[in-house]
């Protein structure tokens, strides 16, 4: 059975090669190579990865996940970012797009906040440009959007149907003030599942354009792996999504070492033991593979 | 007290639920939706910053602590339109279990699917939902299955999209219109496919049964509830079952 990993990052030290920024989380001195990607997942039969871009959001940022995609182009396909002042979102999509490996687009600020009791306007959303270009070019969305922007969330799906959108980490909507890093080097987010923004996001269900990632577990989770306090959230979205609906996600490097690649993957069936094996297949890689079209290898 | 009439009980019984159109007017309407306005207009920002935060859902808009906040909310948890019927229906053991003061936000989904509130092995569950404004077919209102309610209904199918569970009832209605119902019975939120939220308020009650319901839940509000029956019901006496 082939896995796929769908929500990893990779990323280097700085270079004249390969720029990016330095945050927090990602130091001048931190690097998470594709090479020890590729290493994890062959210890732990992983087939082929998604990887998210990090580390900035201009184009030459992406010059180390365009060289990864290049390299493996039957084993990755990549998720670029689009800066938040861009005044051409679409050129620039196309831009990253062109050559077919990077397949759609992360987004986070969604152009919030909103106030729900009055009507909302899409064409005045920020990435109203966005969605509309993803519409004609076929680009997946990928969003992990604030809880500032789950009022708007039903209404951009609703008038993209045709929008191939994927929910990451547990379909949870980030509160302003929530994110941080663990001693781990890992984000964390201060909440508790099941997200208050559920009400928001959970009966999306009914758009079969859209998916979920189970993945970011360890983020939300206030115990340690297999981290058991976020399994009703995850039966939840089975429930309602279907393990069609649902994509198993490591985002490596974060897991590197806590909890371990191979642990990571292992949360599915600590987690979800009473999957048959159908439904196993799809979270560990069938959806995925459908979902995002990915390469027969 | 207003008992209810012999087709209002059957109704109840056999269907689940009972209808009360005009349940609120004139004044005593009006009166209930100057306190929904101005408590909603003193709350919302708090509400706003939350959803932001995380901390509140944007789906709906519950103004906090309401009976705290006004007395035309306490008013209504024995209104004469309502409250013979609930006192009937729970054989005259009735205690609150709370309100819901609730604007329902425009969007193209709900906020909740087909559910029932409580299994049968809960004591006997009932809300009463208001509506404050006019609420149109296509405004969120109230929906139910009839006779879901009863032991054995079902089993009802996961719907992808509300209107397509079997038996549904629609419930639209004129600002003042009360529905009270068995929360045993499968129910949701239709869609607000409109432009302007829906105001209602929701009333949950229980049968009471003894250890179920702390009694210092509305001690903050004890010297506004000053008949034995009023603080029986907001669990503020002490009753016994052979009381």
């Amino acid at each position: 059975m082939a896995h796929v990993d769908a929500h990893v990052h990779v990323f280097t030290r700085p270079s004249s090669e390969f720029p990016r920024l330095v945050s927090e989380g990602m130091p001048a001195d931190r690097e998470a190579p594709v090479e020890l990607l590729l290493e994890q997942m062959q210890v732990d039969d992983v087939d082929q990865a998604i990887l998210v871009q990090t580390g900035g959001t201009a184009l030459e940022h992406h010059a180390y996940l365009l060289h990864c995609l290049a390299a493996h182009p039957d084993r990755f396909r990549g998720i670029a970012l689009i800066p938040s002042d861009c005044s051409n979102p679409a050129q620039h999509m196309d831009q990253l797009a062109d050559d077919g490996d990077i397949i759609g687009f992360r987004l986070r600020n969604l152009g919030g906040p909103f106030d729900p009791l009055q009507p909302i306007d899409l064409r005045a959303s920020s990435t109203f440009e966005i969605w509309q270009h993803a519409a004609e070019k076929d680009y997946v969305l990928w969003l992990y959007p604030r809880a500032a922007d789950s009022p708007i969330l039903a209404f951009l799906i609703d008038a993209f149907p045709q929008v191939r959108v994927l929910f990451n980490h547990l379909m949870v909507c980030v509160g302003d003030g929530a994110l941080s890093w663990d001693d781990e080097h890992r984000p964390h987010v201060a909440m508790t599942l099941p997200p208050v923004t559920r009400y928001s996001t959970l009966r999306l269900y009914q758009y079969e354009n859209v998916c979920v990632h189970l993945s970011g577990q360890y983020a939300f989770s206030r115990q340690d792996w297999p981290y058991d306090d976020t399994a009703p959230w995850q039966q939840t979205l089975l429930r309602e999504f279907g393990a069609d609906r649902l994509m198993w996600a490591s985002d490596f490097p974060w897991i590197v070492e806590e909890p371990g690649y191979g642990r990571a993957l292992g949360v599915v069936d600590e987690l979800l033991p009473e999957l048959s094996q159908p439904q196993r297949q799809a979270i560990l890689g069938d959806t995925a593979r459908r979902f995002l079209r990915l390469p027969v290898i | 007290m207003i008992r209810p009439t012999p087709e209002q009980r059957r109704q109840f019984l056999d269907e689940g639920y009972v209808v009360l159109d005009e349940a609120m007017v004139d004044d005593d309407l009006l009166r209930l939706q100057a306190a929904f306005d101005r408590c909603a207009q003193g709350s919302k920002a708090d509400w706003l910053d939350g959803i932001n935060r995380g901390t509140q859902p944007a789906a709906f808009f519950d103004i906090p602590s309401p009976l705290e906040r006004d007395d035309a909310f306490i008013d209504l948890i024995d209104h004469p339109s309502w409250y013979g019927l609930l006192m009937d229906f729970t054989d005259d053991d009735l205690i609150l279990l709370g309100p819901q003061v609730r604007l329902l936000p425009p969007s193209p989904i709900s906020y909740v699917g087909w559910h029932p509130d409580v299994p049968h092995t809960n004591p006997l569950h009932i809300k009463v939902q208001i509506y404050v404004d006019d609420v149109a077919p296509d405004q969120g209102p109230f929906c139910f299955v009839p006779k879901s309610h009863k032991p054995g209904a079902g089993p009802y199918p996961h719907v992808r999209r509300l209107e397509d569970m079997p038996g549904r009832k629609i419930f639209p209605g004129k600002a003042g219109t009360a529905i009270l119902f068995n929360s045993y019975g499968w129910h949701t939120s239709m869609i607000n496919s409109t432009t302007q939220p829906r105001k209602s308020i929701i009333l949950i009650y229980e049968k009471w049964t003894e250890g179920r319901v702390d009694a210092d839940r509305y001690a903050g509000i004890a010297d506004r509830l000053q008949t034995p029956a009023r603080r029986q019901l907001f669990g503020l006496e002490q009753r016994t079952r052979d009381s």
